[in-house]
């Protein structure tokens, strides 16, 4: 009773601590970070673009790393963890893709445009929906966890390439551009921040995946033990 | 090893040329596209320059998926998976003599196809033949270690043909777009530092991918 005790209660300090660092890097990158003279107040969208861009990529080396850990270990929990970091990578790069749109939008007057840093992003997106499709045809567990994880690790080959898209080939969106001290520690509290908010999500999801996981086996339980009391014994019989 | 090899090679390859499963509709889908982009690029010299890679390797993708998907999805019949898994060599064996099969494919597609699509658009990609064959040999390469690897993939499924474009197309945009922009280089007659990087990168490509499906095959086909 004490320790669950206690596990609600960390869990609430955990909670309370995430949500005060998100409105803390809110706080910095709206309040303390001062205006872009070119782009004005729409270059704070790079604070949570570059925060969720790195989530996307993270989400998917998490995703490849327990797709390999599955394929050696056989074990379903590690194919928990690679869906839900699919799942919330999947968010994340189609959240890179919305901001990154807004801040073209601003920077370079177009919503879109085609050169490799966007490409390989979108690649990235469309991989991690090829993951996500694969998985809802498979029925069985453990088929399906074979398979998708093949398809993780063949994605994950991608990464790099999503990394080294602007130092490798020619193209406009900025590379690591130099910033003032104030927005710099925006930029880290908001990286830090929304990590945060990653695991503590990337941890919820896997929980509930492992319950829906095991509803059918607890049901399939009660359904035999419940048939098993109802089904009149011998000696009943006789007294009816 | 060699000898399995060989004899699924030949076994693949003697059911292609008996049964003409997937050849000639891939021939023939490469030389309509061809002529469609063709007919469509009625641009000046330059643009056509410009243009002719990106449609040339389309093409080449569209109509090579075709002998591609058919080369694992004809194993699907009477067992045909099971029989060669039982076969006395690794599955990283059986891999390989897929992925040779299709870039031997890919490698007829393009005999025919390079030539035909230079022809219509009027654009010089033959020209230096040096820069051309090892450019398509290690594009087709690249291609084929993908698609083997996701058509085995798509059909334990038993879901070929729209999972496999929905997998293979945003996996093959690299190596699309790479073996473009050195066809793009040749027809512009720049053989240069810039194609030269182009090519590096469809080698590693290839190499990177033969080495992942050689060694990730073993689970998509195991039962």
């Amino acid at each position: 009773m004490k320790s669950r005790m206690d596990s609600r209660t960390s869990r609430s300090g955990v909670s309370i601590a995430i949500t005060a660092g998100l409105l803390l890097a809110a706080g910095v990158a709206i309040a303390v970070a001062p205006t872009e003279e070119t782009m004005g107040v729409a270059q704070r969208i790079l604070y949570i673009h570059v925060s969720v861009a790195w989530l996307g990529l993270t989400g998917f080396l998490v995703m490849a790393g327990c797709a390999v850990a599955y394929l050696f270990r056989r074990n379903l929990g590690w194919d928990h963890w690679a869906q839900s970091a699919g799942e919330l990578g999947w968010v994340c790069c189609t959240l890179t893709l919305i901001t990154g749109s807004l801040w073209a939008r601003a920077a370079w007057g177009t919503w879109w445009t085609w050169e490799p840093r966007l490409l390989t992003a979108f690649i990235l997106w469309a991989l991690y929906s090829g993951y996500l499709l694969i998985r809802g045809l498979i029925g069985d567990s453990h088929h399906r966890a074979r398979l998708s994880a093949v398809v993780a690790i063949l994605g994950a080959l991608d990464v790099p390439l999503v990394v080294m898209a602007t130092r490798w080939f020619r193209g406009i969106h900025p590379v690591a551009p130099s910033m003032e001290p104030s927005m710099r520690i925006a930029l880290l509290l908001s990286v830090a921040a929304l990590t945060s908010l990653f695991a503590i999500l990337f941890a919820c999801r896997r929980t509930q995946i492992r319950i829906e996981h095991l509803m059918p086996q607890l049901e399939n339980q009660i359904d035999r033990s419940l048939n098993s009391t109802a089904r009149p014994s011998p000696t009943t019989m006789s007294h009816v | 090893m060699t000898t399995g090899l060989w004899w699924m090679m030949s076994k693949d390859l003697l059911c292609e040329i008996s049964g003409k499963r997937s050849w000639p509709s891939m021939m023939l889908l490469g030389i309509v596209v061809a002529v469609v982009f063709a007919l469509q690029a009625q641009l000046p010299q330059e643009q056509r320059n410009q243009m002719c890679g990106v449609l040339l390797w389309v093409t080449i993708l569209f109509a090579g998926l075709l002998g591609i998907d058919r080369s694992c999805s004809s194993e699907q019949d009477d067992g045909c998976w099971e029989a060669l898994l039982a076969y006395p060599v690794s599955p990283a064996a059986v891999y390989w003599s897929k992925l040779l099969v299709n870039v031997l494919s890919l490698t007829l597609l393009e005999i025919l196809l390079i030539p035909a699509f230079g022809t219509f658009a009027g654009v010089r990609i033959l020209n230096p033949i040096a820069a051309i064959v090892p450019l398509t040999f290690a594009a087709n390469f690249g291609i084929a270690a993908l698609g083997t690897l996701l058509s085995a993939l798509t059909n334990r499924l038993g879901l070929s043909g729209q999972l496999l474009a929905v997998l293979v197309l945003p996996l093959m945009i690299p190596v699309i777009l790479a073996a473009a922009e050195g066809t793009r280089l040749i027809a512009l007659g720049r053989i240069d530092e810039e194609w030269w990087r182009w090519f590096q990168f469809l080698i590693g490509f290839a190499l990177i991918f033969v080495t992942v499906g050689s060694i990730l095959f073993e689970f998509v086909v195991e039962e």
